[in-house]
């Protein structure tokens, strides 16, 4: 039984990490019906900022996360003005194999900045072991989870209620009509990017925090994208539950099938999913699939 | 007619003769300067041995260059990257070799690069010393023109697992490798021991290249009862292994192998590092030796490269040093044949940085003696085992 819970909290830590990230995925595509392959150098980049703040400026954990937060903002404004919408009405193709070469750049960028080697990002909490039961859990991992599932809470409540929330539901659902209700598309696109990158950026730091940082860690998004597809390309609370799905299913898989099952364990479960529900568990039927 | 044009082609042979010293001579070399190529990963997650390596190279070329170069000649170093990308590698020995003109080259990346720039090197018959990934390919069969400076993967880890053994026996032990060439060869070499020794092997895991979490695999080695563990992660992956451990609150006698041998992952694993075990046929830096190489490199190096030196500096640099004394000991004119010759020649060659270096007719491999390590988190280094 103890092996078991052990398990599933280290699946829940790890997913919770891949929900943050698929849900930065889904933010954009919701808004932009693009599919960001830059999403997890994104992530990167935003742990590498935390962890140059953390050790030139202070290592308070504060300032660490008001500094990555808006390091964060920064880099998906930057990269939406700069990069993406020059590409507004080009074939999404196109688009897409535009956030591929953005990817590349930005994991070339991290030995340009900084250096080649693993890094550990200390604000002097998140890595003490707590002991539940004889079960081992780190505080960064329980952080991670609560503050996943504050995110979701607070995302729903965003697209939900707000203003902003509604707008961006609406040029997701039709643009045109949007524009013609006086809503400003790029404005949107914007904000989406900034969430976007904020959210992902939170994922990275906690990945940071919990395990260490690297060159390698880009590679996140490459697990958190199955979370965002198992969930709904267009959900992003599904996307959020779609990543402690895959790092549960990954995990379960790993300690009852072996060592080589865990990382195409929850490759297997989206063909499966994919199979008989095409849009994901969450996402809405009509959707353009890239 | 016909007489002045014999006359003439007479003249021009003559003259090409005379002045032949420059235009018979092999590529990358001028009267002031010669060329020394190389290719590295210097972006990506492997830049961590590819940059050091690069440094290596350069504390031994500037060595050199400051003693006036090799016969009054200056030693210009041209860099590659290939970002550990195969196609990439073999395009910048191409570059080196057909645009730079380089006389000679060093390093060539990583193992699965080395090997397949390998028949692009031997078309070419340029003197190359390779340093970074001795892998057996390399030097069986051996190629006229290609050294091997370092000691086998397989070898370090036989020595490894022997000694880890002979301290702990009749325990139970547990392994994990990666699913790639080097995984295997890290296996291929424990499993020798395993079965020349009769170990009682209870774990055995393979991860998939590029995996993050070892929460799974690490309560599947708890849950087996190991209590001798070979991590055979190659950067973050070990670091991640033993934080894992230290989460389950387990702690058995551990050995790495080289390539994770570097400082700054000691100081990420923290207390959950402290005591492991490594095999390499480099000097540790908190010995005498390694010191003294510190020492020696501090004034060659930017800050920055200075940060950036580790176990790879070391076999850079050693291999450096062994393919700029052949030079060297070819005289005013050396040529690419004198240079194979004279690498081929080489015996003891004392480099500060690991055993003397030999090579021999037909040996292209310096077979490096090896040396057990134990990581000490308080100072943060390994120090080696008497």
């Amino acid at each position: 039984m103890q092996y078991l819970l052990q398990l599933l909290i280290s699946g829940l830590a790890i997913g919770a990490i891949y929900g943050l990230i698929a849900m930065g995925f889904a933010v954009i595509y919701k808004s932009t019906g693009l599919v960001n392959f830059a999403q997890g150098e994104m992530t990167m980049i935003t742990a590498y900022i935390a962890w140059t703040i953390s050790t030139t400026v202070s290592g308070n954990v504060v300032v660490v996360a008001f500094g990555a937060i808006l390091a964060a903002i920064l880099l998906g404004l930057v990269i939406e003005r700069v990069v993406m919408r020059p590409m507004l009405g080009e074939p999404v193709f196109a688009t897409v194999m535009v956030t591929i070469g953005l990817a590349v750049i930005l994991r070339s960028a991290i030995n340009f900045i900084w250096d080649a080697y693993p890094h550990g990002l200390d604000v002097g909490m998140g890595r003490d072991i707590v002991r539940l039961g004889g079960i081992g859990v780190r505080t960064g991992q329980i952080a991670v989870i609560a503050t996943l599932l504050s995110l979701l809470a607070a995302i729903w409540a965003f697209f939900r209620y707000s203003k902003m929330g509604v707008a961006m539901r609406a040029v997701a659902a039709d643009d045109r009509t949007a524009l013609l209700m006086g809503i400003s598309a790029t404005r949107v696109h914007a904000l989406a990017w900034a969430a976007s990158s904020v959210i992902a950026g939170i994922g990275g730091v906690f990945f940071a925090l919990s395990y260490d940082l690297s060159p390698a860690m880009f590679q996140l998004g490459l697990k958190a994208f199955p979370a965002t597809i198992l969930g709904g390309l267009d959900a992003v609370l599904g996307s959020g539950l779609g990543g402690l799905l895959i790092g549960i299913t990954e995990n379960l898989a790993g300690g009852y099938l072996g060592s080589g099952m865990k990382e195409i364990a929850g490759f297997a479960m989206i063909i499966v999913v994919l199979m008989i529900r095409p849009f994901g568990i969450f996402g809405e039927r009509d959707i353009e699939r890239v | 007619m016909r007489d002045h044009l014999r006359t003439a082609s007479l003249l021009l042979t003559a003259t090409l003769l005379a002045g032949g010293g420059a235009l018979a001579a092999d590529p990358g070399i001028t009267d002031t300067e010669i060329l020394i190529g190389d290719v590295e990963p210097l972006t990506g997650p492997p830049a961590l041995l590819g940059v050091a390596a690069s440094i290596g190279h350069k504390i031994a070329i500037a060595e050199a260059n400051n003693a006036g170069g090799i016969n009054g000649r200056k030693i210009k170093y041209v860099l590659e990257d290939d970002g550990y990308v195969t196609a990439r590698t073999i395009q910048g020995a191409k570059k080196l070799i057909e645009v730079d003109k380089v006389f000679a080259m060093l390093g060539m990346s990583g193992s699965g690069q080395s090997i397949a720039v390998m028949p692009v090197l031997e078309k070419a018959g340029i003197p190359t010393v390779i340093d970074v990934a001795p892998v057996k390919l390399l030097w069986e069969p051996p190629r006229k023109n290609v050294f091997v400076v370092g000691q086998s993967y397989e070898e370090g880890i036989i020595h490894l697992v022997n000694y880890l053994a002979e301290k702990n026996p009749g325990k139970k032990w547990g392994l994990i490798t990666q699913d790639d060439d080097y995984g295997i060869t890290v296996r291929d070499g424990f499993d020798s021991v395993v079965k020349s020794k009769k170990l009682n092997v209870v774990y055995s895991g393979n991860y998939k290249k590029g995996q993050q979490d070892f929460s799974s695999d690490m309560l599947q080695l708890k849950d087996s009862g190991a209590e001798v563990f070979l991590a055979g992660g190659i950067i973050a992956e070990n670091i991640a292994m033993m934080k894992e451990l230290e989460k389950l609150n387990v702690k058995p006698v551990t050995g790495i192998f080289w390539p994770g041998r570097v400082e700054p992952v000691l100081k990420l694993m923290g207390p959950a590092g402290d005591g492991i075990f490594a095999v390499d046929y480099v000097e540790p830096f908190a010995g005498e030796a390694g010191k003294a190489f510190l020492e020696k490199a501090k004034p060659l190096v930017s800050e920055a490269e200075f940060k950036g030196i580790n176990r790879y500096t070391m076999s850079g640099y050693a291999a450096a040093k062994v393919l700029i004394a052949a030079i060297e000991r070819c005289g005013k004119q050396p040529t690419w044949a004198c240079t194979i010759g004279e690498l081929e020649k080489t015996k003891n060659v004392e480099t500060g940085v690991m055993a003397p270096i030999s090579f021999g007719p037909g040996i292209r491999f310096s077979n490096q003696k090896l040396q057990i390590m134990q990581a000490d988190t308080a100072t943060v280094s390994f120090k080696p085992v008497k």
